[in-house]
Formats: structure tokens, sequence, C-alpha cells
């Protein structure tokens, strides 16, 4: 059809990664935003005024009804009532007008909506290994509140497709009329567009970093523990990836709507050197932490083994493991070999052993020793297994199986 | 002489293919399908109306869609003031609640589930009649589609006959995009035709439950689009425009095919 579009779709292509070069580069080299620039952007009681605004506030107000009152939600008066206690304590001005529901949902994420709402899933409380870190990933939402992230992101999104529409219609009209083809350039704009968008996302979600950082330091929790998050994530998705047989994708894409993982960290110690004041106490709240999870901590660990992800599930156990070994954490590391079980790779006798080792403890739950049983009764070791089962059945005498194992014991 | 003709036919063209695009442009459609049995309610039948789900919004010269909170507001008012207006006119009784928590006798999370289960179901309804997976063995039943005893039971409860659910959501091509469409227009002189951008955009449906038998008995859609920003065909905020929507979507229900082959044969 034409003879110059290949000549000019190639010089398009070398300004093309031109500019994406440029982009990589201001991405790479983009300067860390600082927890002291960040103080919240609106007060206590905040709403809308602008007709934009109000329109996105308006929207949430049936997705709010919806979440509310989904039957994916965790409703323990004494974990919600907790939760609540953290985002009033790093919630900063609008402390008090936030809501907060825990869905049960095996994986690490949280979410903050336009009007105020945080969603935070099971699958973080099953990693984070105190108080400290929950408080930073509940301070980072929070900081997209307080800085008006969804309003702004959404600001942007629109003067950016409305520059790019005029933009390629002009260049469509005054090209016809002074009969030169522009559409490549346009495709060109279109790319940067889309980009810049992106771009912006990952801008939007530093900041919420550095104001969770500042917020969380300012309740009196470590700092630091934001960037242990980081790298426990970057642990986890390795081993995730090295049991598949796959590299981690490190998440380094001018396409990405969060930073990477390994930028997120680096600058969230700088961070945290940033906001720690030298001689004010610290605290991570462990213990209350643990206290407060621990009921629903089996149900964690169960979702979490169900995933299927023997790496990724091996690597959280060891982690929570660090601060010692019990029966739940051992049953569960059987229970990951059991669900994959490769007798080639050894799953059968990794389960045996961590069955046998969770017995020992004693907050081993019945179902270890009833997985002891049968591993044991696989080893030809009878007498052992019917002590096992025993032992099962005094647990949970009105088990499902009990009659079945009752007949097997004789 | 031969010359000039075939320039002035180029000069022609673009605004012949312009007429037919502008004419084209703004188009209404509505599809209704209907369980075979089923009969249009008349006289004094009991009506209930779920939290009718409204959303106006504003076309950005970029092409997004801005939700608007006062313009939704007016919308839903007008499409219920619409609404009472037609039931009342066939002699229907009709209640609309706002709010799960609003319907006495039935808990918020029951009216939850059944909405729920509405919505899976008419996505279930709109993926298998409207989008093209035909199922082979749905062919000829015409809407056979239940939300079970759920709906029966607030029936039951309530004394409803019927559970009415609607959707509307209407976008209004802003003051930018109608300005975009008219560079684009002008476009079509030096070759470069663009007025068909895309505009105002609506898209309205609704599905009728028989609360004695839990069956999906009618579902509707309506949908109304113009390629030409500026064009429009009843906004949603005008009362108007409500009104032409109600009656779009609901005043031609037409009744099931053996209700209809009964009729024809008599």
């Amino acid at each position: 059809m034409c003879t110059r579009c290949l000549e000019m779709s190639r010089r398009s292509l070398l300004v093309g990664g031109g500019v994406a070069a440029a982009a990589l580069h201001t991405g790479a080299a983009q300067a860390r935003i600082r927890p002291s620039d960040m103080s919240p952007l609106i007060g206590p009681g905040f709403r809308p005024t602008d007709a934009d605004e109000q329109g996105l506030w308006k929207e949430m107000e049936r997705v709010e009804e919806e979440i509310s009152g989904s039957n994916l939600l965790i409703t323990d008066p004494n974990i919600t009532g907790y939760l609540r206690n953290l985002i009033g304590d790093v919630g900063g001005p609008a402390a008090k007008d936030f809501r907060i529901y825990l869905a049960r949902i095996p994986e690490f994420n949280a979410m903050m909506f336009p009007t105020g709402f945080a969603v935070v899933f099971s699958g973080l409380l099953l990693r984070m290994r105190n108080e400290a870190q929950l408080a930073g990933v509940i301070a980072h939402e929070s900081g997209h509140f307080l800085r008006r992230h969804m309003i702004r992101s959404w600001r942007d999104q629109r003067r950016k497709t409305d520059i790019f529409a005029i933009g390629s219609m002009l260049a469509g009209v005054g090209g016809a009329a002074g009969g030169v083809y522009l559409g490549d350039y346009v495709r060109l704009a279109e790319l940067g567009t889309i980009l810049s968008l992106f771009k912006y996302s990952r801008e939007m979600e530093a900041e919420a970093d550095a104001m969770g950082a500042k917020l969380i330091a300012e309740a009196g929790y470590a700092p630091v523990e934001m960037a242990n998050i980081w790298q426990q994530l970057i642990g986890e998705e390795r081993a995730s990836a090295a049991y598949r047989g796959k590299r981690r994708d490190r998440g380094y894409s001018l396409f990405a709507t969060h930073p990477a993982p390994e930028s997120r960290m680096a600058d969230l110690r700088a961070d945290a050197a940033e906001v720690t004041i030298p001689g004010k106490a610290y605290d991570n709240h462990r213990a209350r932490y643990l206290a407060t999870i621990g009921p629903i901590r089996q149900m964690l660990l169960d979702d979490q083994v169900k995933l299927n992800d023997p790496g990724a599930s091996q690597y959280l156990i060891e982690t929570l493991a660090l601060d010692g070994w019990n029966g739940l954490l051992r049953f569960y590391e059987g229970e990951v070999w059991r669900l994959r079980y490769r007798t080639a790779k050894g799953d059968d006798t990794r389960a045996a052993q961590s069955y046998a080792a969770a017995v020992l403890y004693p907050d081993a739950p019945a179902d270890a020793w009833r997985w002891h049983g049968i591993f044991l009764l696989k080893q030809g070791r009878a007498a052992e297994a019917k002590a096992a089962f025993s032992k099962y059945l005094m647990m949970a005498p009105n088990a499902p199986d009990a009659a079945w194992v009752r007949q097997t014991i004789g | 002489m031969r010359l000039l003709e075939e320039s002035s036919m180029r000069k022609w063209v673009p605004a012949f293919a312009l007429a037919a695009s502008v004419a084209l442009s703004a188009c209404v459609q509505t599809r209704q399908y209907a369980d075979v049995q089923f009969t249009v309610p008349q006289g004094n039948y009991k009506l209930l109306v779920l939290r009718p789900d409204v959303t106006v919004g504003s076309l950005t010269t970029g092409g997004m869609v801005e939700p608007r909170a006062d313009w939704t507001e007016q919308a839903r008012a007008n499409i219920v003031a619409a609404l009472r207006a037609q039931q009342a006119s066939r002699g229907g009784n009709v209640t609309i609640i706002e709010h799960r928590n609003e319907l006495p006798g039935v808990p918020a999370q029951e009216l939850a589930d059944v909405e729920r289960l509405n919505f899976a179901v008419d996505q279930a309804i709109v993926q298998h009649k409207y989008l093209g997976d035909y199922l082979p063995t749905k062919r000829g039943r015409g809407l056979d589609w239940t939300l079970g005893q759920d709906a029966v039971r607030l029936g039951q409860k309530t004394g409803y006959d019927y559970a009415l659910f609607l959707h509307a959501e209407d976008q209004v091509a802003s003051t930018g995009r109608v300005a975009l469409g008219i560079i684009g227009l002008a476009g079509c002189f030096v070759g470069f035709c663009a007025p068909n951008i895309g505009g105002a955009e609506q898209l309205d449906y609704a599905s009728l439950v028989d609360l004695k038998t839990g069956e999906v008995v009618w579902f509707n859609v309506v949908s109304a689009a113009s390629q030409v920003p500026g064009i429009k065909f009843g906004e949603l905020r005008t009362p108007q425009g409500a009104a032409q929507m109600v009656e779009r979507l609901l005043g031609r229900m037409r009744p099931g095919a053996e209700v209809r082959r009964a009729q024809g044969a008599r």
C-alpha cells in the first residue's frame, strides 16, 4: 500500500526504543520518596467535594455493601477488633474513619478502597511474623487513602488519555491536511501514555511505602519490619519458583503497577533509617500478635498447604519456625509433602518424618497422630501404628473416620 | 470534463459515507426472552423491585467513563418514578427497596444471597442467550432458568408474586468528547474522517422472577449507543429519558411461545 511504511516504522521503532530506554533509565534512577516529605493530604472525617471524587465514592457504596456482607469474611470479633485497633493506631488523621475487613483468601495481599475501607487477605496474617509487620502493611494501605491516591491516579489517567485522544485526532486530521502519515507516531504516543500510567502507579506505591514507614514509626513500631516483609516475600517467591523448576519473575517491568520487591525493600530500609529516632524504644509486639491469631493459625496453614505450592509453603513454615518449631508447624510440613507425594523425590519419607516429629509436641493436632499412624502402617510397624491411632481416637472420638480407624486397630 | 467529474465524485464520497454513518450512529436494540409458559402480569399482582442498580457517568475526552454521583441519584429517582407510573397503569402493586435491610421479615443476608444468585443466573442468561454461546439443550425452550427454592421462600415470606431486578448504566458524552467528534467531523473534508469515535451509550437489562415457582420468566436487554458524540437518544438524567428507557425495557412484554400459540389457535 505504501512503500515508505517500512522506513517509517523502523524510524519509529528507533525513537520508541529511545523513549523506552529513557523511561527505563528514569525508572531505575528514580529518587526514593522520603518519609519526611509525606504528610497526609486529608484530615479527619474527609468527604469529597469535587464531582469526580463524589462519583468515585458513590460507586464504592455498593462495593462496600457487597464486601461487608460477603461470606468470605472472617468475622471472629477478636481478630476483626484487633485489626480495627491497628488501623486506629497507624491510620493517621483518618484513623477513626477507616473500616477494615478480613477475607479468607490464602494470598499475600491487602487493599484500600477509595472511600477508606480496607480488605486484608488471610494469607497476610499467616505470613506476618509480628504486629509491626502487619501494622506496616496496614499503614501502607492507610497511606494510599491519606495521600488521596485513588482520585489522583484517576485524574492522571483522565488527563493522559485526554491528551492522547486530542493529540492523535489532531495528528490524523493535521497529517491528512498536510499529506503526511503520522499513524506510527500515534502508536508510539499510545505506548508512551500506557508506560506513563504504569510509572505513575509505581510512584503512588512508593509514596504509600514512605508514608507507611512514617506512620508505624510514629506509633512506636520498629520501622525496619516493613523492609523485612519484602525480604521474606522475595525468599518465598524464589522458593516457589525453584520447586517448580522455574526462575522467579523479579518484577522489574515497565508494565508493573508496583515497584519490584527488591527496590521496595531497599527503599524501605533507607526509610526506616530515616524515621528511626536514636534512643527511642521501638517494639514489634510479637507475643500479642501470635496470641491474637493463634485461634485461626491452623486454618491459615491449612488453606496455604492446599494451594499445592510446596516451595512457598515449605519456605513459609520454615520462616515461621524461626520463632520455634511446634506440633502445628511440623504437622503442616508433613502435609506439604504428603499432598505432593512424589516418592521418587522422597516426599513420602519427608512426610513420615514430619508427622513423627509433630507428635512429639504437646500441641500436635489430632490429624498428626492419624497420619503418623498411617505412615507407620506403611512401614509395617503395626504395634506403633495402633498406639498412634488410639491417641487419634482419644483426641477426636467423633472424627468422620473414627469407625474405620477403630476397625483397623481391631 | 472527465477530470472534473472525477474530482467532484471524490468530494462527494466522504459526504455520503458521513451521512450513512450518522444515520446508523445512534441505534437502540432490544431483545427479550420469556419462559414458554409466561403470561404478562396483569391486574392485581404484587411486584418487588430489588435495589435498582443505576450508574450514570460522563464519557471523558479520552474515552473513559467517569461516574457521577448527582446524575446517578437523579437517574435513579427518575427511573423509580417512571417504574411506579408504568406498573400502576397495569394494575400492579409495586414495592421498590433501596437497601437490603428494608424488607420486613427477611434478613439482609438472605436477600443478599438471592440477589447474588440472581446475578449469577443473569450472567448465564446473557452468556447463553445474547453472547452467542447457545446451548443445544435449551433450544426452543424459551427462557429456561430458575433461582430455585431460595426465590420461592422469599415469595412465601413476603407474599410478593414477582421480583424484578433492574440494571441501567448510562454514559453521557462530555463537552470535550463532543468537541473531539467535531474535529473528527471536520477531518472528513481533508480525508481523515473520524466523527464516529463513540459517544453516549446506555445498557439496561431486567429480569423478572416468578416468586411462586422461582423461575426466571422474562428477561430483556436494551442497548443504545451513538457512534458520534453529541447525538442523543434519551438520557436517564431526564424524566423523559428515564420514562423512555422503562418503556423500552418493560413496556412491551411478550407472552411465552406456548401461550402465544394457544392464543393464536383460539
